[in-house]
């Protein structure tokens, strides 16, 4: 097919991507110009030569959102690290150890369908019988909890994907199981442990519902943080834009890096077969 | 399989189990307890109450009203994203300039927290300092977007920009996996392109799209982060989710019981969908 027949595709898929970035340009615009130009309209182009927006988001001001970025870092890393470690060997044990059999994988993808909103109340609760409400340790287990069913299923069908005669031959040579998973399983993870770590790093760093009802101040995460700054400094919207410019920037810059594979886990993960 | 094996399975997947019991199990056996006791923030003492939590849901009107507003924008925002993505598909399964950058832009929304795009949404909607209400007044339209006549549809329109590109993704997915001797063969026949669509692309990609549909309306059906932050569930409580009702009942209004009954009652109503999302998996093991 001749590329140049196609122009339309092109204006129209622009089309789509103008509206998709509108807000993202709104917030950078907004970051980068004077607080007076703010006020006086959206289309006072005044621009702000000493970033005096992104200092301000980044402490100058007072306001704790370093810290709510450094939370919402470990509780993304923290939740990839625990979500791996509990989903690849239990795929492995379910796929090819026959464990639970399909009935484990139907659990699941049962809790799939569970909204967020129903295990609230209880994971207050429970956390607070713990100790761990506003606690890293805390909204990590929850977001793990969230993140653990896709991960489930991304990981059986990359192991199912494996020809078995590899793991034979380990068999065979005396490898047992486990010396499998770890020298023969796990190094053509690759694809999958991206896809994975990927979808579960945007998710975590995306939760809002565990985040607000699971922390007050101490583990806070960008995205209570950024909505609690529209309530309480309701007028400072160039610090505020500045602040969200900053908070979508570690997801967008790792995914569109890892594109390939949050494209196949979404589709690995929402439809197979 | 042999024992030392058996051991080794259990092993591997007891993390997994431990976690599913302490998360899963513990937690449901919570919320039903809470469902059937009087548990106020503003009271220490928590007793039985039987059944009474679900009768004062059932006869509460902001319940009713709150599920008459998430079916409605459930069912609304599932159409309109699936009928964009499969457009926005369409568009995609042909060369042109500039595509593999473009994609790249399509999938923006899908990495950005619902929440922070939330408060973007705020800022350019904003009706002093937003540039949306800055340029349909240089167009001579004054409206307030977050009036009470229009506020449905500013959500809705809010949702698909944020979700359009994450059916666009999926039914993309499926119509790459479609085979292309099909379409070679119906042109060598003489189709028109709108015959190949409407004979071919759509029937094929029927249970493709059904699937995507379900996912989208089971996740639409708990929208609470962008609502949430853009309205607050207002103006008074016209745009309340469920969720938002949820949230507001526990920890703004302080009565526990109500709210894990009305969870309770939520879980109910999406169970149905269960074996139908269960079935669409391949859950062969080896």
């Amino acid at each position: 097919m001749k590329q140049g027949r196609n122009l339309w595709a092109t204006f129209v898929a622009s089309g789509f991507g103008l509206f998709f970035l509108m807000p993202i340009f709104g917030a950078i615009y907004t970051a980068l110009r004077t607080d007076n130009a703010i006020a006086s309209g959206p289309f006072v182009w005044e621009f702000d030569r000493d970033w005096s927006h992104f200092k301000n988001a980044m402490g100058a001001a007072g306001y704790d959102f370093a810290s709510f970025f450094q939370n919402s870092a470990l509780i993304s890393i923290g939740t990839v690290i625990l979500t791996v470690f509990i989903s690849l060997p239990a795929a492995y044990s379910i796929v090819r150890l026959g464990f639970g059999g399909a009935w484990l994988l139907r659990i699941a993808l049962a809790l799939r369908i569970l909204p967020a909103v129903f295990f609230i109340i209880p994971f207050y609760k429970l956390f607070t019988n713990l100790g761990m409400v506003d606690s890293i340790r805390g909204l990590i287990l929850a977001n793990t909890f969230v993140n653990l069913t896709l991960a489930l299923l991304i990981f059986a069908s990359a192991i199912k994907e494996l020809p078995y005669e590899i793991e034979e031959a380990a068999f065979v040579d005396g490898a047992g199981v486990f010396r499998t998973l770890w020298s023969i399983i796990l190094p053509l993870m690759g694809p999958g442990l991206a896809a994975v770590g990927v979808l579960t790093f945007i998710f975590s760093w995306s939760d809002y519902l565990f985040a607000v009802v699971l922390s007050s101040s101490e583990a806070t995460p960008v995205t209570v943080g950024a909505a609690n700054f529209v309530t309480s400094y309701g007028v400072r919207w160039g610090d505020i834009s500045a602040a969200v410019t900053l908070s979508i920037l570690p997801p967008l810059i790792f995914a569109t890096a890892a594109q390939r594979y949050l494209v196949k886990g979404l589709s690995a993960g929402a439809i197979k077969g | 399989m042999r024992g030392k094996s058996r051991a080794a399975a259990f092993l591997l997947a007891s993390p997994f189990l431990l976690f599913l019991s302490i998360l899963v199990i513990w937690p449901t056996y919570l919320g039903l307890k809470t469902a059937l006791s009087r548990d106020l923030l503003s009271e220490f003492e928590i007793t039985p109450a039987g059944l009474d939590n679900f009768r004062m849901v059932l006869e509460q009107p902001q319940f009713w009203e709150a599920l008459r507003f998430t079916i409605i924008f459930a069912l609304s925002v599932t159409v309109l994203e699936c009928l964009l993505g499969f457009a926005l598909a369409l568009v995609f399964d042909r060369k042109f300039p500039g595509k593999t950058f473009l994609f790249s832009v399509t999938l923006v929304p899908i990495m950005i927290a619902p929440s922070l795009m939330a408060v973007m949404y705020r800022l350019i909607l904003n009706q002093n300092i937003g540039v949306v209400p800055g340029f349909l007044q240089k167009f001579g339209i004054e409206i307030s977007i977050f009036d009470e006549r229009y506020i449905f549809w500013t959500l809705v329109t809010l949702d698909a920009l944020q979700y359009t590109s994450f059916t666009f993704l999926l039914i993309y997915a499926a119509l790459q996996n479609m085979p292309s001797e099909v379409y070679e063969s119906a042109a060598i026949d003489g189709a028109s392109p709108r015959q190949i669509i409407a004979r071919i692309t759509i029937p094929i990609l029927k249970p493709a799209i059904a699937i995507i549909a379900m996912l989208r309306l089971i996740d639409s059906f708990r929208t609470f982060d962008t609502i949430y932050i853009m309205t607050g569930g207002g103006p008074g409580t016209t745009t309340q989710t469920i969720g938002i009702h949820i949230y507001k009942t526990a920890f703004i209004t302080g009565d526990f019981g109500m709210a894990s009954a009305m969870s309770i009652l939520l879980v109910m109503l999406l169970t149905p969908f269960m074996p139908f999302i269960i079935r669409q998996f391949r859950l062969d093991v080896k």
